[in-house]
């Protein structure tokens, strides 16, 4: 346990007393990466602004049962998840993301045109994004949020071995993309 | 047998690849890694992809702006939920101005204590008599009415005895308090400025002052 983590328990120790400078601090340590895990699970920055607040007042309802048994960012994480896919679900029919829309490649290049214009970089972060969600979330929770494989399946609820699989599929699928527009790195 | 488990050597190692990266790889997994980046010529190639897919994620995740006004509006969503903020126990503004009181050179302090001086015996003698007083003084007909006083704060961890006995020795007597901000009206024997002065400036140096404010001063030959 490093010393950012302990300070984390520490504050939420402070927040189940009621310590409202402690939720702001913790806000201000997570709130970016909270806000970017929501607004690439929902394809939405409207989304991610109202669940990323309702996950920080989660944190102050719920700091006096947590446990410690995962580390601050995972738990935040995982109820940033639950909150996003409930809304998700009860939005589903309803709505429309001018932003997500946007950022879809005109159909009048294919990837491998698109990819021709762009360096190795920035062919493989619009892969990334191009990912289906649940490779893309391993993807990102493991290289941008630093999370552990085991950390992953708590956020997520899934098996550690359905995180492994999700991790070998997404690095599979960059691979392929990324030989398609003739980056060849020699696996898969 | 399940799909990662049928994961050739390689498949394995790549799967590993983001978690060795991202510093969370422990235990037998971690020492895999490490032996094959030592022994297979393809695994430093390996790494560095990985370590691309790890910029382009990150770009691609820092690309995402939050709003500049997040916090503010957290704030107020923290207090529609929670109530409005109170100041914590013994921070009421008296309890404040003593503090800074304290805080500054004692030069300063003394003229900021005058200045609080008059502020706290001003609403005193408005409210001389009256009900709902902070704290109690004699009434008009009272001598300790009369006396001159000083207002005092006492540190949280000071003794009551050690407290009482420097009282008694020096013939000092509480007159009223603690008010809400803890703070004692104790009158002071002197007839004079300077005895006032010295009396007061030995209640400062204790240990257990946290501040002292002058009140009723003598004025000598009045």
């Amino acid at each position: 346990m490093n010393a950012a983590t302990e300070t984390d328990r520490a504050l939420v120790d402070r927040v189940a007393k009621g310590d409202r400078a402690a939720v702001r601090l913790l806000f201000m340590r997570h709130h970016a990466r909270i806000y970017r895990f929501v607004a690439r699970q929902t394809g939405s920055e409207m989304m991610a602004d109202d669940i990323t607040n309702e996950v920080f007042l989660e944190l102050w309802r719920q700091a006096p049962s947590f446990e410690g048994r995962s580390e601050v960012s995972t738990w935040l994480l995982g109820i940033a998840r639950f909150k996003a896919l409930s809304l998700l679900r009860k939005k589903k029919e309803d709505w429309i993301d001018d932003d997500a829309a946007a950022q879809v490649p005109d159909s009048a290049d294919t990837p491998e045109v698109v990819t021709m214009k762009e360096d190795k970089a920035a062919a493989l972060r619009r892969f990334v994004d191009a990912l289906p969600d649940e490779h893309r979330t391993v993807v990102d929770l493991a290289y941008y949020h630093g999370q552990s494989v085991t950390e992953i399946g708590e956020v997520l609820n899934i098996p550690v071995a359905t995180v492994k699989t999700r991790m070998f599929y997404a690095r599979k699928k960059l691979g392929e993309a990324l030989k398609a527009a003739g980056y060849d790195r020699g696996w898969p | 047998m399940s799909a990662a488990e049928k994961m050739s050597r390689r498949d394995e190692m790549e799967t590993l690849l983001p978690f060795y990266l991202n510093g969370s790889l422990e235990g037998a997994e971690l020492e895999a890694v490490e032996e094959w980046l030592a022994s297979d010529p393809a695994a430093m190639a390996a790494l560095g992809e990985a370590e691309a897919e790890f910029s382009g994620t990150a770009a691609a995740n820092e690309a995402i702006r939050p709003p500049a006004d997040a916090l503010s509006r957290f704030a107020r969503a923290l207090d529609a939920e929670a109530g409005p903020a109170r100041a914590p126990a013994g921070q009421s503004w008296l309890a404040k101005i003593f503090g800074r009181v304290t805080a500054i050179p004692s030069g300063v302090a003394w003229t900021a204590a005058a200045a609080l001086l008059a502020l706290v015996v001003a609403q005193s003698f408005e409210r001389l008599g009256g009900k709902g007083n902070d704290f109690e003084i004699a009434g008009a007909q009272d001598d300790l009415a009369n006396l001159p006083f000083a207002l005092i704060k006492f540190k949280p961890d000071a003794k009551m005895s050690d407290i009482a006995a420097f009282l008694g020795q020096n013939g000092l007597k509480i007159a009223g308090g603690p008010t809400a901000d803890d703070v004692f009206h104790v009158t002071i024997p002197a007839s004079t400025a300077a005895d006032y002065d010295k009396l007061v400036g030995l209640i400062a140096a204790q240990p257990f002052a946290e501040a002292v404010a002058q009140g009723r001063k003598p004025v000598d030959g009045g």
